[in-house]
Parts: structure tokens; sequence; C-alpha cells
């Protein structure tokens, strides 16, 4: 059964080879759009998690904004001793977040403050690739880094003074005087124009906090481990009043990007869907209705009419089998090139404001989402036989063979 | 089961059939029609264009079914069998040659002549052997893997011929074999025919209204109007 299906899937060679040529367009077309939006959302999340949030993030149980705490860790060494033993972490930090004043000699401007852990942060985030002029953190503790933007608006040169005022925990003002050791550019226009970094342990003192924090950022060694490790740590923690936040906690509008974008791929493998099943109904409808005779043939020498109708069926899954690996090939060569070569997008502009986004996709392969289209390739194929397979074994012998 | 001929039952019979189309209007094709046919027959089935030669033969051969009355096979009746029933029936039991040969185009003459047995589930090797059996009987071994577009009219029906016997039925139904061949490809056909009849006891139903074929049947039933134009037997039994 299976030779006569597909010699007879050859039979009329260029419709056939439109079907499968069409279906393999849409398969490919499915997998450069699945790994395009996965490659887009995975470099969103690298770019989120290593600029600013991290995998995890420890703050106080009551904080109701997770981007800037406004309660404090009151015991961050019980906290450390948890990380130190915690497997999978490959570097973690203490960190203050809070918005204050910056003032150079000329002028003012507010500004996100990160008060972070100069030796450790090169482990968490990759900020210190970004410097442009001078260096980032390092062992002064007088030091200070903000983007260029900021750094221009401020009309700043290196080494010049900078006075950082924010408020301490008991509503007094506190300042502290820095002098501009490193700028950076991002691209983004929020980093470059509103953030400073400094370390953590001047900003303790500038708010009289002693050796609290407001945050614990952790750098893990592989993401896919984040949901299991902060059931561990919050399993570790418990008692305390913390809460273990993972980056799709802190950054839950990437999330709804990804669930956008999630949903406009759906609908839009829908389409492909649709516009290949009905490419194979045609093809088995124009087939059917050219064989009529020789299936009332196939029946008078004794073919059952189940017989028949697994014959149609054989045969759309053999076209759909060949347009399915056709696709496959197309689609990761085409995958593999956008992969090595990097496809250019204007999505970097538009992120890019709100993190450090380049312009240049670098495309993966999504493997258990291309195997989920490719079978869905070959089930609509299937589902587009059912009828005309149904219509050929209700076919009546001697009706068929007076077909012309 | 089927049992042609090691009973008193007849081969087949046909009990008062009639058949009737209805596309727009009512035609009657088959009027209460009644007939036996014996084992090792070679009998033709007479009559004008639209007397209903073609309708009794797809009666008999099951691929249709009578408005009204019975069809039996070896004393099994036939009417009433599910489509799925039917199939395996003339699979086993039955076998067709058609007047525009309706070989199956992609498939080679030794592979159109082996189907049946495909159909049937005999082993590869077995059926291999029997159908090259088969188109030997017919002369045709040596263009065994020829497909159909590369043979000539008379060479596809004797393949026609070579997928009818293969599956050793007990009767061969032919509608019009000889109609798209010239004389002496007929002619040529009808000997093969007669041989496989007289020599291996194969029962032959076919149609024909032309006076050369039916000059060879050793029996001819004739039809007008989709009645016995022959005087009929008292009980009606031609």
């Amino acid at each position: 059964m299976i030779t006569l299906a597909w010699r007879n899937v050859w039979r009329n060679f260029r419709r056939s080879l439109i079907t499968i040529a069409s279906m393999a367009c849409g398969l490919a077309a499915i997998m450069f759009g699945q790994s395009m939006i996965k490659s887009v959302q995975y470099q969103l999340v690298e770019k989120a998690t290593g600029s600013i949030t991290g995998h995890i993030q420890i703050q106080h149980r009551n904080i109701k904004e997770y981007k800037f705490p406004d309660r404090y860790i009151d015991d961050p060494d019980a906290v450390e001793a948890v990380l130190k033993t915690q497997a999978g972490i490959k570097q973690f930090g203490r960190r203050i977040h809070m918005t204050g004043l910056i003032a150079s000699p000329k002028t003012s401007m507010g500004a996100l403050i990160s008060a972070v852990q100069p030796e450790r942060e090169k482990d968490i985030t990759t900020m210190a690739s970004y410097i442009t002029r001078g260096v980032f953190l390092g062992k002064d503790p007088k030091a200070i880094v903000m983007g260029d933007r900021m750094a221009t608006k401020l009309d700043l040169r290196l080494g010049e003074k900078v006075v950082v005022m924010a408020q301490a925990e008991d509503g007094s003002m506190g300042a502290e005087a820095f002098r501009l050791a490193g700028v950076f550019h991002t691209g983004s226009e929020t980093f470059d124009g509103q953030i400073v970094y400094l370390p953590v342990k001047a900003m303790q003192d500038l708010l009289v906090v002693g050796n609290r924090v407001n945050h614990f950022v952790i750098a893990l060694n592989d993401i896919g481990q984040t949901d299991v490790i902060a059931q561990e740590l919050r399993e570790k923690l418990a008692g305390q009043p913390l809460q273990v936040l993972r980056w799709k906690d802190v950054d839950h509008e990437i999330v709804g990007v990804q669930r956008f974008q999630n949903a406009l791929l759906d609908i839009v493998l829908m389409v492909v869907f649709a516009i290949v099943a009905l490419g194979v109904l045609n093809t088995l409808l124009m087939s059917l209705f050219e064989r009529v005779r020789e299936f009332g043939v196939l029946m008078a020498i004794g073919a059952r009419p189940s017989w028949v109708m697994k014959l149609v069926l054989i045969e759309s899954f053999l076209l759909g089998l060949v347009g399915t690996v056709i696709g496959l090939v197309i689609g990761s060569l085409m995958i593999a090139y956008f992969g090595r070569n990097g496809l250019h997008l204007p999505l970097g502009d538009a992120l890019s404001y709100f993190i450090p986004f380049p312009d240049v996709i670098y495309m993966r392969y999504e493997w258990s989402s291309h195997a989920f289209a490719a079978g869905s390739v070959l089930v609509v194929s299937l589902l587009a036989a059912i009828a005309p397979s149904l219509r050929a074994c209700r076919l009546r012998p001697a009706e068929a063979l007076r077909h012309v | 089961m089927f049992d042609g001929g090691t009973h008193p039952h007849p081969l087949i019979e046909v009990r008062h059939v009639t058949k009737v189309y209805k596309s727009g209007t009512k035609v009657s094709a088959l009027s209460g029609l009644s007939l036996e046919f014996q084992s090792g027959e070679f009998t033709a089935i007479a009559g004008p264009s639209g007397s209903g030669k073609s309708t009794l033969l797809n009666l008999i051969g099951t691929l249709d079914a009578p408005t009204h009355g019975e069809i039996f096979h070896g004393g099994r009746k036939v009417t009433g069998l599910t489509p799925e029933e039917l199939a395996d029936f003339r699979l086993r039991h039955l076998g067709f040659i058609f007047q525009a040969y309706n070989l199956i185009p992609v498939l080679s003459a030794v592979e159109n002549t082996e189907y049946p047995l495909v159909l049937q589930k005999v082993p590869a090797h077995e059926r291999r052997a029997r159908a090259m059996e088969a188109l030997r009987s017919v002369g045709l071994e040596s263009l065994a893997h020829r497909r159909p577009d590369a043979l000539s009219g008379g060479q596809q029906q004797r393949v026609a011929v070579a997928r009818s016997m293969v599956h050793r039925p007990m009767v061969v139904l032919a509608d019009e074999p000889t109609a798209n061949l010239d004389s002496k490809t007929a002619a040529s056909l009808l000997d093969l025919m007669q041989g496989l009849n007289r020599e291996q006891g194969l029962t032959f139903i076919f149609s024909s209204h032309d006076p050369a074929v039916l000059s060879r049947a050793t029996r001819v039933v004739h039809i007008h109007d989709g009645k016995l134009a022959d005087s009929p037997a008292p009980d009606g039994v031609a």
C-alpha cells in the first residue's frame, strides 16, 4: 500500500511539488518566526538580568515596588551565609537601589542610584563592559560611574566631584561627595541618562544604615535553574521576613512582552497551518476527482472501503512528510545563517530605551518549538485528508467505475 | 461460505432482480430478472446498448445493489452484505475484466497482476511467483515490468485477464472486454479466455453485442430493455 501511495503522490509531479513547496515554505517560515521571537526573548532576558536585575533577588517581605525596595534587610550576614552554601550560584552581591539627587558644580538632576559591591558586580552584570572612558568601580571607596548622557547633562569630566544626595531611613537627607571614575555608554537612554553606580559601603555610610542593604542580587550558572534555586532559597530563608523573587517577578513587564509575542506567534502559526491545510485539501480533492474510476477498480478487485481511506490518508501523510523534511532543512539553514551572521532588527532601537539592547539578533534553534511545528504540519496534512478519504471510501464501486 | 461447483446450488442465481436508477427521473435498467449460471460456463450476455448488460454484470459482481430481488453465489445470499463484506467476497471469489482495461497506471504489469494477492496479504515472494505465472499464461511474461502506458490496448487487456485470474476466483466477469480492441486482438483475447475456460475450468460471464464475440460463447443470454429476450423457463429461470 505504501508503494502505491508513494507512486500516487508523484503521479502529478508539478501539483505535488507545489503542495510540498507550500508546506516546506510554511514550516520554514514558522521555524524562522519561532526562532526570531524566541531569540529576541532570550536576548531580552539576558540583557535585563545581565544589566541590572540578576536571576534572583532577595528583598524584605513587605516590599511593594520590587525595583525600588523601600525596606532594608536587617540581617544581611545571615542571608549571605545561606547564599554561600547554595549550589548553582555564580555570584551574588549586596545592593541598595534608591532614587536620589546628583549634583555637579554646575547643575543637578534626579537619578536612580545603584549601590553595588564592586568586586562582585563584574560577575553579576555586564555594566563594566560598557565603560567607554575611565574605569568601573574598584577599590576607590568614593568612586562613582555614570552614563555618558548624564555626564553630558551634568557637564562632568573624569575625576570631577559629584555630590550624591538621598533620603535616609529616618527621613533626613544625606549627602556625600564622590569623584567621577568612569563613563559608560550602553545605548539605552534610561541607563545612559538616569543611572549611577557607586560602592554599597559608601551608600550605607551616606544613609547611616550600618551594614544593611535593601536587596541581594544573585546570578546563577544556569538561568534554567531559576525556579528550582528560588524555591530552595525560600525554604532555607523561611522564618526570616524576606521574599525570594525570580527575574520574572521583578521584570514582569518582560514576561508580558513574551506573552504578547507568543500570542502573536500562535496567530501566525494558525494562519500558516490554515494555508497548508487548504493546499493539501486542494491537492487531495483534485487527485481524488481524477482517480474516482481507479478507486472503483481497486474496490472491484477487493479493496475494502477502509483500505481505500487508508490509502488516501497515507498519500497525504507522505506528502506532509516530504514537505516537513524539506521545511526543516530550509528552516534550519536559515536559522544557522542568521545565527552566525545575526539579523538586524529595528526592535533594538525600541527596546534599548529601557535596557541595553543590541540591533542585531543572533538566532537560536528552539527545537521543542520546531518539533511542535513540524508535528503540526504533519497532523494538519492528515486532518486535511480526512474529508477526501471519507469521500473516497464512500464511493460505490459501480458508480466509481462509470466515472469519466 | 462460497461453495461453487460442489453442491446442488447453481454457481450464481439471480432472483427477480430489479434495478432502478434515480438520477432526476427514474430509469429502470432491469425488471424482475431471474437467471442462473453454472460452474464452468463460458456465457455471453448479449443485447443492444442500454439493454442492462453492464447493470446485470455489476449486480452479479456485487459492485452495485439491486433495487429489488436477491442474488446468490454458491447458495449464499450476497445482497444485504456490508461494503466491507462485499469487498472481501469479491477479493476471494470474483475476477473482473473491464472494457477500458482499468489498470493502475503507476504500477507495472506484474504489480497490477499481483494486486489482488497484495490485498489478500499473500507473502511477497509467493504473490510475485503467482503473478508471473498468470502473466505467462496470457503470454506477457517478457513485458512484466512495463507500466500500462508502455503496453498496447491488447496487451493491457491481457494483463487485466491475468489480474482477474491470479487469485483463482470462481468466476470472471468481463464487461465488453473486446469493445476497445481491433478484431484480430479481440479474437486473440477470446482465444485466451476460452483456453482458460477449457483448461483451467475458469467460469467466464461476459457481455457483448458483437456477433463474432457471441459466437464463441457456449451459452448466450439475450437481454432487451432490462428483461430476458429469450423464452424463459416456466419458473422464470433462463
